[in-house]
Protein backbone atom coordinates (compact mmCIF):
# COMPACT_ATOMS: atom_id res chain seq x y z
CA UNK A 1 0.00 0.00 0.00
CA UNK A 2 3.04 2.25 0.23
CA UNK A 3 3.30 2.56 -3.78
CA UNK A 4 -0.14 4.14 -3.12
CA UNK A 5 0.98 6.99 -1.16
CA UNK A 6 3.78 8.84 -3.06
CA UNK A 7 5.76 10.99 -0.46
CA UNK A 8 5.17 14.48 -0.34
CA UNK A 9 7.01 16.51 -2.99
CA UNK A 10 8.57 20.07 -3.58
CA UNK A 11 9.94 19.71 0.18
CA UNK A 12 10.90 23.90 1.24
CA UNK A 13 11.55 26.01 4.32
CA UNK A 14 10.37 28.97 4.51
CA UNK A 15 12.65 31.15 7.16
CA UNK A 16 12.17 34.78 7.49
CA UNK A 17 12.78 36.58 10.85
CA UNK A 18 13.70 33.50 13.00
CA UNK A 19 10.41 31.91 12.04
CA UNK A 20 10.98 29.05 10.13
CA UNK A 21 8.20 26.78 7.75
CA UNK A 22 8.37 23.84 6.00
CA UNK A 23 6.36 23.38 3.31
CA UNK A 24 5.38 20.40 0.97
CA UNK A 25 3.12 20.08 -2.36
CA UNK A 26 -0.22 18.06 -1.66
CA UNK A 27 -0.27 14.45 -1.99
CA UNK A 28 -3.62 13.81 -4.30
CA UNK A 29 -6.18 10.93 -3.65
CA UNK A 30 -9.32 11.56 -4.95
CA UNK A 31 -12.01 11.06 -2.38
CA UNK A 32 -9.86 11.09 0.50
CA UNK A 33 -7.91 13.23 2.74
CA UNK A 34 -4.55 12.50 3.54
CA UNK A 35 -2.70 13.68 6.86
CA UNK A 36 0.74 14.55 7.18
CA UNK A 37 3.76 13.79 9.97
CA UNK A 38 6.34 15.70 10.24
CA UNK A 39 10.10 15.14 12.25
CA UNK A 40 12.98 16.59 12.77
CA UNK A 41 16.35 15.80 12.96
CA UNK A 42 19.63 17.88 14.76
CA UNK A 43 23.47 17.81 14.56
CA UNK A 44 23.02 16.40 18.23
CA UNK A 45 20.59 13.42 17.09
CA UNK A 46 23.17 12.68 14.26
CA UNK A 47 26.50 12.33 15.94
CA UNK A 48 25.02 11.38 19.40
CA UNK A 49 21.77 9.63 19.48
CA UNK A 50 22.01 7.03 16.43
CA UNK A 51 20.76 9.60 13.90
CA UNK A 52 17.52 9.36 15.41
CA UNK A 53 14.37 11.82 14.38
CA UNK A 54 12.00 13.55 16.77
CA UNK A 55 8.46 13.88 15.76
CA UNK A 56 6.50 17.61 15.90
CA UNK A 57 3.72 17.01 17.19
CA UNK A 58 1.69 19.51 16.44
CA UNK A 59 1.98 18.67 12.85
CA UNK A 60 1.10 15.00 12.97
CA UNK A 61 -1.61 13.64 11.56
CA UNK A 62 -2.30 17.11 10.27
CA UNK A 63 -4.09 17.59 6.65
CA UNK A 64 -1.97 20.83 6.53
CA UNK A 65 0.93 21.20 4.14
CA UNK A 66 2.76 23.63 6.41
CA UNK A 67 4.58 23.29 10.01
CA UNK A 68 5.65 25.45 12.53
CA UNK A 69 9.55 24.24 13.12
CA UNK A 70 9.96 27.84 15.18
CA UNK A 71 9.94 26.59 18.58
CA UNK A 72 12.09 23.05 17.45
CA UNK A 73 14.74 25.35 15.32
CA UNK A 74 16.21 27.22 18.49
CA UNK A 75 19.95 26.27 18.08
CA UNK A 76 22.36 27.24 14.97
CA UNK A 77 23.40 23.83 13.96
CA UNK A 78 22.37 22.32 10.23
CA UNK A 79 18.81 20.33 10.68
CA UNK A 80 17.53 17.89 8.41
CA UNK A 81 13.95 17.46 8.10
CA UNK A 82 11.08 15.16 6.80
CA UNK A 83 7.63 14.50 5.82
CA UNK A 84 5.34 11.81 5.03
CA UNK A 85 1.76 11.18 3.52
CA UNK A 86 -0.47 9.20 6.46
CA UNK A 87 -4.37 7.61 4.62
CA UNK A 88 -5.17 5.15 7.40
CA UNK A 89 -2.89 2.58 8.28
CA UNK A 90 -1.41 3.45 4.94
CA UNK A 91 2.01 5.80 5.36
CA UNK A 92 3.85 6.96 2.48
CA UNK A 93 7.49 6.67 2.16
CA UNK A 94 9.48 10.09 3.74
CA UNK A 95 10.07 13.44 1.90
CA UNK A 96 13.22 14.62 3.16
CA UNK A 97 14.18 17.88 3.00
CA UNK A 98 17.39 18.51 0.30
CA UNK A 99 19.83 18.81 2.26
CA UNK A 100 20.39 20.78 5.99
CA UNK A 101 19.12 23.69 6.77
CA UNK A 102 20.65 26.00 9.76
CA UNK A 103 18.68 29.06 11.25
CA UNK A 104 21.69 31.41 10.58
CA UNK A 105 20.33 31.81 6.57
CA UNK A 106 16.88 32.99 7.76
CA UNK A 107 16.07 36.44 5.96
CA UNK A 108 15.87 38.98 7.81
CA UNK A 109 14.00 42.33 6.38
CA UNK A 110 14.08 45.90 7.97
CA UNK A 111 12.30 47.20 11.25
CA UNK A 112 9.07 48.41 10.56
CA UNK A 113 9.08 52.33 12.46
CA UNK A 114 6.93 54.98 13.06
CA UNK A 115 8.70 58.22 14.32
CA UNK A 116 7.14 61.12 16.16
CA UNK A 117 7.97 64.40 17.14
CA UNK A 118 6.09 65.08 20.42
CA UNK A 119 6.99 68.77 21.09
CA UNK A 120 10.64 68.97 21.28
CA UNK A 121 10.86 65.37 21.98
CA UNK A 122 12.25 63.11 19.40
CA UNK A 123 10.21 59.51 19.65
CA UNK A 124 10.41 56.15 17.61
CA UNK A 125 8.22 53.21 17.36
CA UNK A 126 9.61 50.17 16.28
CA UNK A 127 7.16 46.91 15.35
CA UNK A 128 7.81 43.57 17.47
CA UNK A 129 9.60 41.09 15.23
CA UNK A 130 10.11 38.65 17.95
CA UNK A 131 12.21 37.75 21.65
CA UNK A 132 15.57 37.49 19.70
CA UNK A 133 15.38 40.92 17.95
CA UNK A 134 16.82 44.00 18.96
CA UNK A 135 17.34 47.42 16.88
CA UNK A 136 20.27 49.85 16.10
CA UNK A 137 18.03 53.25 15.58
CA UNK A 138 20.59 55.74 13.81
CA UNK A 139 19.43 59.68 13.91
CA UNK A 140 20.63 62.88 13.16
CA UNK A 141 19.96 66.51 12.61
CA UNK A 142 18.83 67.13 9.24
CA UNK A 143 22.10 68.77 7.79
CA UNK A 144 24.26 67.54 10.22
CA UNK A 145 25.06 63.66 8.55
CA UNK A 146 28.24 63.21 10.36
CA UNK A 147 27.15 63.51 13.48
CA UNK A 148 24.87 60.65 13.19
CA UNK A 149 23.79 59.20 16.61
CA UNK A 150 22.80 55.57 18.07
CA UNK A 151 20.95 53.66 20.23
CA UNK A 152 20.05 50.02 20.94
CA UNK A 153 16.83 49.19 21.01
CA UNK A 154 16.45 45.53 23.31
CA UNK A 155 13.00 45.65 23.69
CA UNK A 156 10.14 47.26 21.63
CA UNK A 157 7.32 47.44 24.02
CA UNK A 158 6.76 50.89 24.22
CA UNK A 159 7.83 54.27 22.78
CA UNK A 160 11.44 55.46 22.58
CA UNK A 161 12.65 58.61 23.67
CA UNK A 162 15.50 59.41 21.10
CA UNK A 163 16.15 62.84 21.92
CA UNK A 164 15.29 66.32 22.91
CA UNK A 165 15.22 68.45 19.48
CA UNK A 166 15.75 72.41 18.37
CA UNK A 167 12.93 73.94 17.76
CA UNK A 168 12.18 73.53 14.03
CA UNK A 169 14.59 71.83 13.11
CA UNK A 170 14.24 68.90 11.05
CA UNK A 171 15.26 65.35 12.39
CA UNK A 172 15.62 61.98 10.95
CA UNK A 173 15.89 58.31 11.68
CA UNK A 174 16.36 54.97 10.38
CA UNK A 175 17.29 51.51 11.83
CA UNK A 176 18.14 47.60 11.57
CA UNK A 177 17.19 44.64 12.96
CA UNK A 178 19.80 42.98 15.03
CA UNK A 179 19.65 38.93 15.89
CA UNK A 180 22.52 38.17 18.41
CA UNK A 181 21.85 34.65 18.22
CA UNK A 182 23.17 34.25 14.69
CA UNK A 183 25.26 37.57 14.54
CA UNK A 184 23.21 38.75 11.75
CA UNK A 185 22.21 42.32 11.46
CA UNK A 186 18.87 43.37 8.31
CA UNK A 187 19.65 46.00 6.08
CA UNK A 188 18.10 49.30 7.38
CA UNK A 189 14.75 50.86 7.55
CA UNK A 190 14.18 54.02 4.56
CA UNK A 191 15.22 57.11 6.55
CA UNK A 192 11.95 58.87 7.98
CA UNK A 193 12.08 62.88 9.05
CA UNK A 194 10.16 64.64 11.23
CA UNK A 195 10.18 68.88 12.06
CA UNK A 196 10.60 69.54 15.92
CA UNK A 197 7.62 72.05 16.93
CA UNK A 198 8.67 75.33 16.54
CA UNK A 199 8.80 78.19 19.37
CA UNK A 200 6.33 79.66 20.13
CA UNK A 201 6.50 83.51 20.53
CA UNK A 202 4.45 85.47 23.07
CA UNK A 203 2.69 88.67 22.70
CA UNK A 204 3.06 90.57 25.59
CA UNK B 1 42.11 33.02 29.85
CA UNK B 2 39.02 34.95 28.68
CA UNK B 3 36.70 33.41 26.11
CA UNK B 4 34.13 35.89 24.40
CA UNK B 5 31.23 33.16 23.11
CA UNK B 6 28.18 34.06 22.17
CA UNK B 7 25.37 32.22 22.77
CA UNK B 8 21.67 32.41 23.27
CA UNK B 9 21.26 31.71 26.86
CA UNK B 10 18.08 33.06 26.90
CA UNK B 11 16.67 30.48 23.94
CA UNK B 12 18.40 27.36 26.69
CA UNK B 13 16.61 28.98 29.82
CA UNK B 14 13.48 29.19 28.23
CA UNK B 15 14.17 25.61 26.83
CA UNK B 16 15.07 24.31 30.24
CA UNK B 17 12.48 26.38 32.01
CA UNK B 18 9.24 24.20 29.57
CA UNK B 19 10.72 21.31 31.32
CA UNK B 20 12.33 21.81 34.16
CA UNK B 21 9.70 20.73 36.62
CA UNK B 22 9.14 17.24 34.44
CA UNK B 23 12.92 16.30 34.72
CA UNK B 24 13.33 17.59 38.38
CA UNK B 25 10.48 14.93 38.90
CA UNK B 26 11.84 12.22 37.51
CA UNK B 27 15.00 12.62 40.15
CA UNK B 28 13.81 11.25 43.46
CA UNK B 29 17.46 11.66 45.06
CA UNK B 30 17.39 15.24 45.97
CA UNK B 31 20.24 15.04 48.61
CA UNK B 32 22.56 15.30 46.17
CA UNK B 33 24.30 16.76 43.80
CA UNK B 34 26.41 16.81 40.85
CA UNK B 35 27.41 19.94 40.05
CA UNK B 36 27.57 21.54 43.67
CA UNK B 37 28.77 18.90 45.97
CA UNK B 38 30.95 19.07 47.82
CA UNK B 39 31.76 22.99 46.45
CA UNK B 40 29.62 25.14 44.05
CA UNK B 41 31.01 26.14 40.94
CA UNK B 42 31.61 29.75 41.97
CA UNK B 43 34.50 28.91 43.70
CA UNK B 44 35.90 28.48 40.16
CA UNK B 45 38.85 31.26 39.36
CA UNK B 46 38.02 33.55 36.54
CA UNK B 47 41.12 32.34 34.75
CA UNK B 48 39.48 28.70 34.59
CA UNK B 49 36.30 29.79 33.67
CA UNK B 50 36.53 29.40 29.98
CA UNK B 51 37.76 26.00 30.47
CA UNK B 52 35.95 24.28 32.80
CA UNK B 53 33.17 25.66 30.90
CA UNK B 54 34.21 23.67 28.22
CA UNK B 55 34.61 20.71 29.88
CA UNK B 56 31.03 21.07 31.62
CA UNK B 57 29.44 21.41 28.13
CA UNK B 58 31.42 18.28 26.75
CA UNK B 59 30.01 16.60 29.50
CA UNK B 60 26.56 17.41 28.82
CA UNK B 61 27.18 16.61 25.24
CA UNK B 62 29.19 13.48 25.69
CA UNK B 63 27.50 12.35 28.70
CA UNK B 64 24.20 13.63 30.20
CA UNK B 65 21.67 14.29 27.25
CA UNK B 66 21.49 10.76 25.61
CA UNK B 67 20.72 9.09 28.65
CA UNK B 68 17.53 11.79 29.48
CA UNK B 69 15.16 10.53 26.77
CA UNK B 70 11.55 10.09 28.10
CA UNK B 71 8.07 9.07 26.86
CA UNK B 72 6.91 12.74 26.45
CA UNK B 73 7.82 14.01 23.03
CA UNK B 74 7.25 17.17 23.99
CA UNK B 75 10.33 16.67 26.37
CA UNK B 76 12.70 15.44 24.38
CA UNK B 77 11.97 18.44 21.69
CA UNK B 78 13.02 20.59 24.44
CA UNK B 79 15.53 18.25 25.48
CA UNK B 80 16.91 18.46 22.09
CA UNK B 81 16.95 22.37 21.23
CA UNK B 82 19.41 22.38 24.71
CA UNK B 83 21.32 19.95 23.08
CA UNK B 84 21.88 21.30 19.63
CA UNK B 85 22.37 24.32 21.49
CA UNK B 86 25.41 22.91 23.61
CA UNK B 87 26.86 21.60 20.93
CA UNK B 88 26.79 24.77 19.03
CA UNK B 89 28.46 26.41 21.92
CA UNK B 90 30.54 23.49 22.95
CA UNK B 91 32.18 24.21 19.43
CA UNK B 92 32.80 27.51 20.00
CA UNK B 93 34.65 27.27 23.36
CA UNK B 94 36.62 24.44 21.71
CA UNK B 95 37.70 27.30 19.18
CA UNK B 96 38.45 29.97 21.89
CA UNK B 97 39.95 27.27 23.98
CA UNK B 98 42.52 26.12 21.30
CA UNK B 99 42.77 30.55 19.99
CA UNK B 100 43.89 31.50 23.78
CA UNK B 101 45.24 28.31 25.15
CA UNK B 102 42.32 28.44 28.13
CA UNK B 103 44.36 25.61 30.24
CA UNK B 104 42.38 24.54 33.48
CA UNK B 105 44.20 24.77 36.84
CA UNK B 106 44.87 22.22 39.53
CA UNK B 107 41.74 23.18 41.46
CA UNK B 108 39.29 23.53 38.82
CA UNK B 109 40.39 20.42 37.22
CA UNK B 110 39.80 18.65 40.76
CA UNK B 111 36.61 20.63 40.49
CA UNK B 112 35.51 18.94 37.00
CA UNK B 113 37.05 15.71 38.51
CA UNK B 114 34.41 15.85 41.66
CA UNK B 115 31.63 16.56 39.11
CA UNK B 116 32.67 13.09 37.11
CA UNK B 117 32.55 11.08 40.27
CA UNK B 118 29.29 12.45 41.59
CA UNK B 119 27.83 11.80 38.39
CA UNK B 120 29.16 7.76 38.02
CA UNK B 121 28.68 7.37 41.97
CA UNK B 122 24.75 6.96 40.59
CA UNK B 123 23.28 4.88 37.77
CA UNK B 124 23.67 6.50 34.51
CA UNK B 125 19.76 6.93 33.95
CA UNK B 126 19.46 9.05 37.53
CA UNK B 127 22.77 10.79 36.82
CA UNK B 128 22.14 12.18 33.62
CA UNK B 129 18.40 12.94 35.15
CA UNK B 130 20.08 15.03 37.76
CA UNK B 131 22.47 16.50 35.95
CA UNK B 132 19.92 18.06 33.59
CA UNK B 133 17.97 18.78 36.31
CA UNK B 134 20.97 21.02 37.75
CA UNK B 135 21.13 22.78 34.18
CA UNK B 136 20.28 25.96 35.70
CA UNK B 137 22.65 25.64 38.11
CA UNK B 138 25.30 25.87 35.41
CA UNK B 139 23.39 28.71 33.74
CA UNK B 140 22.86 30.54 36.48
CA UNK B 141 26.89 30.12 37.23
CA UNK B 142 27.39 31.10 33.56
CA UNK B 143 25.35 34.58 33.26
CA UNK B 144 27.20 35.60 36.93
CA UNK B 145 30.37 34.83 35.78
CA UNK B 146 30.41 36.63 32.42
Amino acid sequence: TDAFLPAPQNISILSTNMKHFLTWSPVIIPGATVRYSVEFQGEYEREYANESWLPISECSLSTATVCNLTEDISASVPYRLRVRALLGAASSPWGTLTGFFNRVTTSLTPPVLKVVADGHHLLVELADMGPAFQFHVLYWKKGQESRVKQKVVREVSSVVHLDTMEAGAEYCVRAQAHVEAINRSSSFSPTLCVRAQGDISLWL
Amino acid sequence: GACRVSMSMAEIRAGFTAIKANIQSRDPIRTLSVLSHPHSLHKVKSSDRCCITHHLFTFYVDRVFKHCKTEDSFVNRKISSIANSFLSIRRKLGQCREQNNCVCGEESTEKFKQILANYEGLNVTSAAMKSLGELDILLDWMEKSH
